[in-house]
């Protein structure tokens, strides 16, 4: 639940990554931490196992200046995408404000696209709130590697089978790249914002 | 021989495929295409002999395998930096009001299985008196976590002959802990709360069970619905303590039950008799798990009073 500070006009709003192991959702936050420099408000922490799998989470904090009269604060996290961490995931959605699935275009993955997609409903509804409510956008990412001749699902069947009913906005990208990295993020915060705005009437 | 340069490209891609998982950390989707690669070489007759590709490609499957087993097995989580337990603790707490957001902090310590820094956590908010009821289990619960049975057991005894808890909460825990208990598999017997000595709060127990309470009618005095009139229905109910559940729907409600507020004339609802009592909120905690997740459980101390008029 965003923190919001109506004496010192400070809102704080919390932004998570999800989807499946080795998607891409950390590249994700280590290209935004350099792309965005003069927005990051800190080090960029991550808490990895031995390999470089996420294991608790990676955290990113954001300042995004003064809008509408409130100064802007954002806490990016990641979850740790592999399956058996299944209650660190619930603790680091904890009081989520927005989400960006990070699907893996891999076609080799478009299974655990779809379970982490469900998990990700599951866990929202334990906290009395709901995937077609929050904000959401999806990301396919990994799209660069259809030039390696690396077998992709086509943007068109990622649509329909994960974006069929949500039907939120989507984009293809390669974080690795940092193609599409900024546009989706953007378009989280647009809409998250957009979402407080409405709940909280921070603006007057 | 076209077949066979056909094959020899799919090998090459397929190689190519496999590299790329592996070096992704996706190592199951790696050594599946690595098993289909050494398949095509067994089934085509120009590949038979390339024993040197074979073994090369087995090689690569034996170490995925071995990377696979390794993942399986990191179970434990490191001890953390003090530095990065802040930051959880930090991280990890919502609530606006202090003290229950210190537990959340604490809470999320041992979620993040840093139990011993969560129980240096929970033991200051113990000795403070913040939500000691919870403090106290999940000081338990972190003894558990560190496989310490021995150690929960000589915490609870340590409570018996302090201050800290009230007899109400020792029995309280010692229902919990002897729950837990049992739920490891841990064979123990607890040593038992003493019943109180002063003669007062005897009372109501001594008259053997208090009256079975269903539900509570009660005018709010504070917060947001202040001045509206509530009706409760009773969970559970220990002596003249009631577990009351409250919606999540309902969360402002709770803004009127501030622990340790006193609750004049409330009425009480049983099955033979209404009667009139004060009581004071002891506290609220939220369900973590089954159907009524995310709703609370407040607690209530029906005072031993003089003035329990039956109407
Ligand atoms: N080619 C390519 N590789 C990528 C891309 N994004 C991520 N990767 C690679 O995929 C692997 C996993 O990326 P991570 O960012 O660690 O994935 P994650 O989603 O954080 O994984 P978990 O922490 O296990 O949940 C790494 O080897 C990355 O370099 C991309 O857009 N293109
Ligand atoms: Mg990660």
């Amino acid at each position: 639940m965003a923190n919001f500070n109506l004496k010192d006009r400070v809102i704080e709003c919390k932004i998570v990554y999800y989807g499946p192991g080795r998607g891409g959702k950390t590249t994700n936050l280590q290209y935004i931490f350099k792309a965005f420099k003069k927005q990051t408000m800190g080090e960029m922490v991550s808490i990895n196992t031995k390999g470089d799998r996420t294991l608790f989470f990676d955290f990113l904090p954001l300042g995004l200046g003064k809008i509408r009269g409130c100064e802007v604060k954002i806490q990016l996290f990641t979850v740790p995408g592999q399956v058996k961490y299944s209650s660190t995931r619930k603790m680091v959605l904890k009081g989520v404000d927005g989400v960006v699935f990070v699907a893996d275009s891999l076609q080799v993955r478009r299974k655990e696209n779809l379970l982490s997609l469900r998990d990700l409903q599951q866990n929202l509804a334990e906290q009395n709130n709901s995937i077609f409510k929050i904000p959401l956008v999806l990301q396919y990412n990994k799209r660069d590697l259809a030039r390696e001749s690396i077998p992709l699902m086509p943007v068109e069947l990622m649509e329909r089978e994960l974006n069929g009913k949500l039907k939120v906005p989507s984009f293809p990208a390669s974080a690795l790249k940092g193609t599409g990295v900024r546009a989706t993020l953007q378009e989280c915060l647009k809409l998250t914002l957009q979402h407080l705005h409405r709940e909280l009437k921070w603006a007057r | 021989m076209g077949y066979q340069m056909a094959d020899q490209k799919q090998i090459k891609l397929l190689v190519k495929e496999a590299e790329l998982y592996r070096t992704q950390g996706l190592l199951e989707e790696s050594k599946e295409k690595y098993l289909k690669v050494l398949q095509l070489i067994r089934e085509n007759r120009q590949f038979q002999n390339n024993k040197k590709a074979i073994s090369v490609i087995k090689g690569k499957i034996r170490g995925l395998e071995k990377d696979l087993a390794e993942i399986d097995r990191e179970t434990e989580a490191p001890e953390l930096s003090g530095n990065l337990q802040d930051l959880i603790k930090n991280l990890f707490s919502f609530s606006q009001d202090k003290d229950a957001a210190e537990i959340e902090g604490a809470e999320a310590l041992a979620k993040f299985g840093q139990y011993e820094r969560a129980l240096t956590e929970f033991n200051r908010l113990l000795k403070k008196g913040v939500f000691p009821l919870i403090a106290a289990k999940n000081i338990l619960r972190s003894h558990l976590a560190l496989s310490s049975p021995d150690a929960a057991i000589n915490q609870f005894r340590e409570w018996l002959s302090g201050d800290l808890l009230s007899r109400q909460q020792l029995r309280n825990i010692r229902s919990f802990l002897e729950y837990v208990l049992r739920k490891k598999g841990v064979r123990a017997t607890l040593p038992e709360v003493a019943r109180e000595s002063s003669q007062k709060s005897e009372d109501m127990e001594s008259e053997g069970s208090f009256l079975d309470i269903c539900s509570i009618r009660l005018r709010l005095v504070n917060g947001p619905c202040k001045g509206s009139v509530k009706e409760l229905e009773v969970t559970f109910q220990s002596g003249h303590v009631i577990s009351l559940i409250i919606s999540a729907k309902d969360e402002d409600l709770l803004e009127s039950f501030v622990p340790g507020i006193r609750l004049k004339g409330v009425h009480f609802f049983s099955s033979i008799a209404v009667f009139r009592a004060d009581a004071t909120i002891s506290e609220y905690t939220r369900i973590k798990t089954g159907p009524r997740r995310g709703d609370y459980v407040l607690s209530i101390t029906i005072e031993r009073s003089d003035r329990l008029d039956i109407l």
